[in-house]
């Protein structure tokens, strides 16, 4: 019996010490994760040359805003995420579209890319499509259906996102007007020889379904010298002149026209107002009241009710802005582009379930509804697999009065069913 | 028949092609160079006088002349520490080509990183309209015609009634001679360099408060004024001058009639020439 007792307590001994030295010997285990996950989201973006503002105004303000929307995050299967936003230039070239493109997704890691602005989306998208990457930029002459005579093909695309109506946006700003200067007599259209195309011939072909009575000049880039135009324009009768060129060319044509006495002749271009001061000095104080641009601050929204908690982000945001400035930061315009496009992006991952599976994350998107800072919109595409996905804009308009940006008026687009 | 107002802008345009074209001759008719880079003094004189005007308080007519000395001295400085350097034996034009396009992205860039990228203006100098009876125009453009009118006057003076512009005119004509005669060819070209650039920058700080600025705005000019030497025929200071007036002219009232294709039919109008007449309309005949 006692040697029974003695092989138990040899056994158990050895049972011991090997379980000691197999539990020091096993690796510990991977810590679990006590904070958010960090996704980078990239955005080729013009930081040179002459369209360098569209990129260096509202970058201030889309670091501050993806600070703020930090401090909660987004919850993807019980895990909270934050963003982080990397910005490339993509200097407004096709070429430097699509290098930004690779920097982003293949030296920076990011998993998305957001809040793309220049022309040169079907190189962007030749890069981030094959590498399963979601892009959410806008939609332009360019970028819409090849059966509109653009270069965007859902069947070789289907990472593409609208999350900017760009083109309907222009058509959504001109009714705006209309809406607001109801004696307009002839909408003027002028735009640069760059944006023609099929996609502009299908906005003229909406004006007229609409009813709108309009005359359309071309011009090429570069021009300075506004005042033949301004005479076709004030011999076609027109009684606003809307821009979708730079805002450089409007300042100057905005300028031009006073000088030549058609004091009467309004101006407005798409896009938002960058700093009324700005057109203040460029144009001349009188010259520039009265000029007319895309709206995005959310709190003046009359036709589009917008969640208060994007708006008091918004305006946290622009108030961290003024204070590293140094002084009151204004434009707007920001807002409508990447803050929105990444809540678009967050809460698609939300709704998922997942950050790494491209398919089941447009899949979210793909007729789903989505609450932003300039509205809560349902992105088209649920039901017709391979139209445009494209998501709402309240396309509000506003004018320079004084020294100060003012609301005039919006005109709602529907998105395309 | 185009109303008046486009013959006033074609008017307008046209001081600034000349002024510009003036400029680019002077230094090709001694350095035999064209200066690619002669939109960039544009732009930078602009610059200059628009920070003279908010930043320093100083009158309008005063920073134009500031603004001439000091780019026109820039530009003397890129003559004798590149252009120099590059047409000494064992190098060519192509090097001075290469240097001068280069020059027009460092400059733009470098505009870019001191001044900025948002659009400047200088509407509060000389504001208000001249009314006339069917049209207006601004004080601003009629300061640009006043303006041309001095400088051309100027340059007249200059280049017939002064020691310089003797020399200058010799240097052009016979460098070898010029130089035999006790003249340095070297110190006119710097000197020649230096009144094209500032030609340039007082042809931007005119158009400042009429336009805008920023680091690109000189691109555009440079190529209207390269045309309009063309028309008038490269090498000849009155070419550049009845260059740049039908060329300013033209380009108003072909966009009168055509709008965004006028640049093709005033591009289709130089190849016309350059086959009819390849020495333009004042220049030597090609042998």
């Amino acid at each position: 019996m006692k040697k029974w007792y003695n092989v138990v307590a040899i056994l158990m001994a050895t049972f011991i010490v090997l379980g000691v030295f197999a539990i020091g010997c096993a690796e510990p285990a991977p810590p679990q994760p006590t904070g958010p996950i960090t996704i980078n989201i990239g955005t080729p973006v013009p930081l040179s040359g002459p369209a360098a503002n569209w990129g260096k105004v509202p970058t201030p303000f889309y670091e501050a805003f993806i600070e703020v929307f930090n401090k909660e995050g987004f919850q993807v299967d019980g895990q909270t995420y934050n963003l982080k936003l990397i910005q490339v230039d993509d200097k407004n070239t096709p070429e430097g579209g699509a290098a930004a493109a690779k920097q982003l997704i293949f030296g920076d890691g990011c998993k998305f890319l957001v809040g793309h602005w220049s022309w040169n989306f079907p190189s962007v998208s030749a890069v981030t499509n094959p590498a399963k990457v979601i892009l959410i930029a806008r939609n332009g002459n360019e970028a819409v259906p090849a059966s509109w005579g653009g270069l965007y093909d859902p069947e070789t695309m289907p990472y593409v996102v609208f999350g900017h109506p760009s083109q309907e946006e222009y058509l959504g700003d001109a009714l705006a007007i209309v809406k607001a200067i109801p004696d307009y007599k002839v909408l003027g259209i002028l735009d640069s020889t760059q944006g023609k195309g099929a996609g502009w011939d299908n906005v003229d072909n909406t004006l007229d379904a609409d009813g709108v009575k309009y005359h359309h000049e071309w011009y090429t880039p570069g021009t300075a010298d506004w005042a033949p135009y301004i005479t076709r324009f004030a011999e076609a009768g027109c009684g606003v002149v809307f821009t979708a060129g730079d805002i450089s060319s409007t300042m100057i044509f905005a300028k031009q026209r006073w000088e030549m006495g058609y004091k009467d002749m309004r101006v407005g271009h798409s896009g938002p107002i960058l700093d009324p001061a700005m057109y203040v000095a460029v144009c001349g104080r009188d010259a520039a009241q009265g000029l007319i641009g895309s709206y995005y601050a959310p709190w003046d929204f009359k036709e589009i009710e917008v969640n208060p908690k994007y708006i008091d982000m918004c305006q946290e945001a622009m108030s961290m802005v003024s204070e590293e400035q140094g002084k009151p930061y204004v434009y707007t315009g920001g807002i409508g582009w990447l803050p929105t496009q990444a809540l678009i992006l967050a809460q698609a991952l939300e709704k998922a379930g997942t950050v790494d599976d491209p398919d089941a994350i447009m899949e979210a998107i793909r007729g789903g509804t989505f609450d932003t800072p300039i509205g809560k919109y349902t992105m088209s595409g649920a039901k017709t697999y391979g139209s445009p996905i494209v998501f709402g804009n309240p396309n509000a308009i506003s004018q320079i009065q004084g020294d100060k940006e003012v609301y005039i008026s919006e005109s709602p687009w529907q998105p395309i069913p | 028949m185009p109303p008046a107002e486009i013959w006033v802008d074609g008017l307008v345009q046209s001081c600034i092609y000349m002024t510009m074209a003036f400029g680019m001759v002077l230094v090709f008719s001694i350095l035999g160079i064209l200066n690619w880079t002669h939109g960039q003094f544009y732009m930078l004189g602009a610059f200059v006088v628009y920070y003279a005007i908010t930043a320093a308080g100083i009158p309008f007519p005063i920073s134009l002349l500031i603004s001439g000395v000091v780019v026109g001295g820039l530009g003397a400085l890129v003559e004798k520490f590149i252009i120099e350097r590059l047409t000494a034996p064992g190098y060519g034009m192509l090097y001075v080509t290469a240097a001068t396009l280069a020059l027009i992205f460092f400059f733009e860039g470098a505009a870019g990183m001191v001044f900025g990228l948002q659009d400047k203006g200088l509407a509060m100098v000389l504001p208000g309209v001249l009314n006339l009876s069917s049209f207006s125009i601004s004080y601003q453009k009629i300061a640009v015609v006043i303006f041309t009118l001095v400088i051309m006057i100027a340059m007249y003076i200059v280049l017939n009634f002064t020691k310089v512009g003797l020399a200058i005119r010799a240097a052009a004509q016979e460098p070898d001679a010029a130089s035999l005669y006790g003249i340095s060819v070297g110190r006119v070209s710097v000197i020649v360099m230096g009144i094209g650039c500032a030609l340039a920058a007082m042809a931007g700080s005119i158009m400042a408060p009429v336009y805008i600025v920023n680091p690109f705005i000189g691109r555009i000019p440079m190529i209207f004024s390269l045309l309009a030497i063309i028309i008038g025929g490269l090498g000849s200071l009155t070419g550049a001058i009845v260059g740049g007036i039908i060329l300013g002219l033209l380009n108003s009232v072909i966009a009168y009639y055509v709008s965004y294709l006028s640049e093709f039919v005033l591009f289709l109008l130089v190849i016309v020439i350059l086959l009819v007449r390849p020495q333009g309309l004042f220049g030597a005949s090609i042998k």
